[in-house]
């Protein structure tokens, strides 16, 4: 395995909802683990950048993870740098825009009004419209169109707008 | 047969059927709540989809959830393990509707057994016995004297709206029917707004005891022989056993047929359990039937040799039964106690982090569990943390291993019920084999301090 594809099974395990992940290969072994708690979400969202802080190789890798309470379902969580996590409410596929060949609901930087459609989210033939819970700034977008989610996934980092 | 099944259950049940899955060549998903993120089920599928928060209603029990878990991840067929929504004809009819397959009988199914009145009716249309009764209220006093007389006492008046004991008297000869009969009539009215009570045949020391049975959408319908469960507290079974004690070869070839008749009586497909009540005298009277998987299934899979999950997902992808009734006979016996995070002595639950876990092993013991050291119970789910399932040539045998592997079972930072389970093993009515579903009843909880 050369720099470049180590590089990208990073980035791919760090986007994933993984704690830690395990390949074995002749001659060739890798252990990452992210960074310690129960719910991977956080560390994902806190950096601005699309890439999650860096998985650590750690030798008490088999330990769990934490031993703290369940993570919080609250549909928004404050993240560093006064940004909110919207998170996906259901399981389901995420779309960005309300038919394939319209434009997408909304684009990074864009301004949106509390009770706006963000997205939708898919499940069982049923096209669920996910609002924003207030005025705000669309900073990232950090699903892609027609991306898998799960219950508790985050969406999206917004910038709560004072009026 | 199915490339990919989704698991809608947590606990040692999502990890015995990803065990079974992973010998079949099958990949699997498990699902999970946020309270279960780092639970054993989940590390150990190929694909974890997180359905929900904590509370079973909406994860484990969220319908769309867990539909949409599987579409998302191309799963082809659910296995709903037992408790959540593993006897809900609804769910059984969507996945159906979507094109999942439910590895489980027929949603039609479900629900006729699910109704205690209907599966009772199907019984008794097959020729099975059922508890004798008034079959439905009574009438006057001297409606219940009649029936009380036909039948014989002690008889149960029972409310018809009932539950939890309340509108529930004992009456042990004709002196007291009546101010019984009015009394109970009297509490029902009380707890339920509905005065009408009925009756049945009171059974002073009955015994608990099931019947396997498999059935394959190619018309076979076999049976795996019996379970023997009456050590029960509050309705909870607490430690099984196959065979039992109870049964000699004539009464087991009657309690089999009786399962068979009333499996067939609904062209049963795949594995169910045949519930009876069996009185000291041998009569042996049908109460329900489980339409899935049970919690005790390992005691039987140790004496026949039978991997029962396997052969649910066989059955259920279309195929035969792997083998025959004649390939069957009891090899042995197995004994299972189930390790509950609870207090040994007054039976309150006891979730928080497991610091120590330690399983025991050796000769003839099989552990089935999720737990694991730094595991954290969560509050929200049933208490059972492990099963122990000891199999031995003799029962004598059987017992002396399960003693000793409790004795090695080691579990800290959480309150457990093996010494509970140890008391029970070395009781002496229990190794006499002398059971009936009032054996707990001498194990009451202890005064505090």
């Amino acid at each position: 395995m050369d720099a470049k594809e180590l590089r990208e099974l990073i980035e791919l395990i760090s986007k994933s909802n993984f704690v830690t992940f395990e390949l074995e290969r002749e001659g060739f072994k890798l252990k990452l683990e992210k960074g310690g708690a129960a719910a991977p979400a956080p560390q994902i969202v806190v950096a601005s950048a699309p890439v999650a802080a860096p998985p650590q190789p750690s030798p008490s890798a088999l330990a769990p993870a934490s031993t703290a309470p369940p993570a919080p379902a609250d549909p928004e969580e404050v993240a560093a740098g006064g940004l909110v996590e919207l998170t996906s409410p259901i399981v389901g596929t995420f779309y960005r825009q309300p038919s394939p060949t319209a434009a997408p609901f909304v684009e990074p930087g864009s301004r949106v009004k509390k009770g706006q459609v963000l997205c939708i989210i898919e499940a069982m033939k049923l096209m669920n419209e996910i609002e924003a819970e207030m005025d705000a700034e669309v900073v990232e977008i950090l699903v892609a169109n027609g991306q898998p989610v799960e219950y508790g996934e985050v969406l999206f980092l917004l910038r709560p707008m004072v009026s | 047969m199915f490339r990919k099944i989704l698991i809608a259950n947590r606990g040692e049940i999502a990890l015995r059927v990803i065990l079974a899955c992973k010998e079949l060549g099958i990949k699997t998903v498990a699902v999970h709540s946020t309270a279960d993120a780092d639970a054993l089920h989940v590390k150990f599928a190929d694909e974890d989809v997180c359905i929900g928060p904590p509370p079973s209603r909406d994860s484990y029990l969220n319908i769309s959830a867990v539909l949409s878990a599987a579409e998302i991840t191309g799963a082809e067929a659910i296995h709903p393990g037992y408790g959540f929504l593993s006897e809900n004809a609804h769910f059984a009819e969507v996945c159906r509707e979507v094109g999942l397959t439910f590895i489980g009988p027929s949603p039609d199914v479900i629900r006729r057994m699910g109704d205690k009145a209907e599966a009772i009716r199907v019984a008794r249309g097959a020729g099975v016995p059922t508890i004798p009764g008034s079959d439905g209220v009574l009438q006057s006093e001297e409606h219940a004297r009649e029936i009380a007389e036909r039948i014989g006492y002690p008889v149960l008046i029972k409310a018809s709206a009932g539950g939890g004991g309340r509108g529930m008297r004992v009456v042990a000869d004709a002196d007291e029917l009546v101010r019984l009969v009015e009394a109970a009539s009297h509490e029902a009215n009380a707890s339920f707004g509905v005065p009408d009570v009925y009756m049945e045949k009171y059974l002073t020391q009955p015994r608990h005891v099931e019947v396997q049975v498999l059935g394959d959408t190619h018309g076979n319908l076999i049976h795996l022989f019996e379970r023997e469960c009456s050590i029960q507290r509050r309705h909870q079974k607490l430690v099984e056993e196959s065979p039992s004690t109870a049964l000699d070869a004539e009464l087991r070839a009657r309690m089999t047929r009786a399962a068979l008749d009333a499996a067939r009586a609904v062209d049963y497909v795949n594995a169910g359990t045949i519930e009876f009540l069996l009185d000291v005298t041998g009569e042996f009277y049908f109460i329900e039937m489980n339409t899935r998987i049970q919690v005790e299934h390992p005691v039987t899979e140790m004496v026949t040799g039978i991997d029962l999950i396997k052969e649910q997902i066989r059955i259920a992808a279309g195929e035969p039964i792997s083998f025959s009734q004649e390939d069957l006979k009891i090899g042995g016996h197995a004994i299972e106690c189930r390790i509950n995070a609870e207090d040994p002595d007054t039976f309150a639950p006891s979730p928080g982090k497991i610091r120590t876990f330690h399983v025991p092993g050796g000769p003839g013991i099989r552990v089935d569990t999720a737990s694991y050291a730094e595991a954290f119970v969560p509050p929200y789910y049933d208490s059972m943390i492990a099963k122990v399932i000891a199999h031995g040539n003799t029962r004598g045998e059987a017992i002396l291993r399960m003693r000793r592997a409790l004795e090695s079972f080691v579990v800290e930072g959480i309150r457990t019920n093996v010494k509970l389970q140890q008391r029970i093993l070395t009781d002496e009515d229990f190794v006499r084999g002398r059971l009936s579903t009032r054996f707990m009843d001498r194990f009451v909880p202890a005064p505090r301090g």
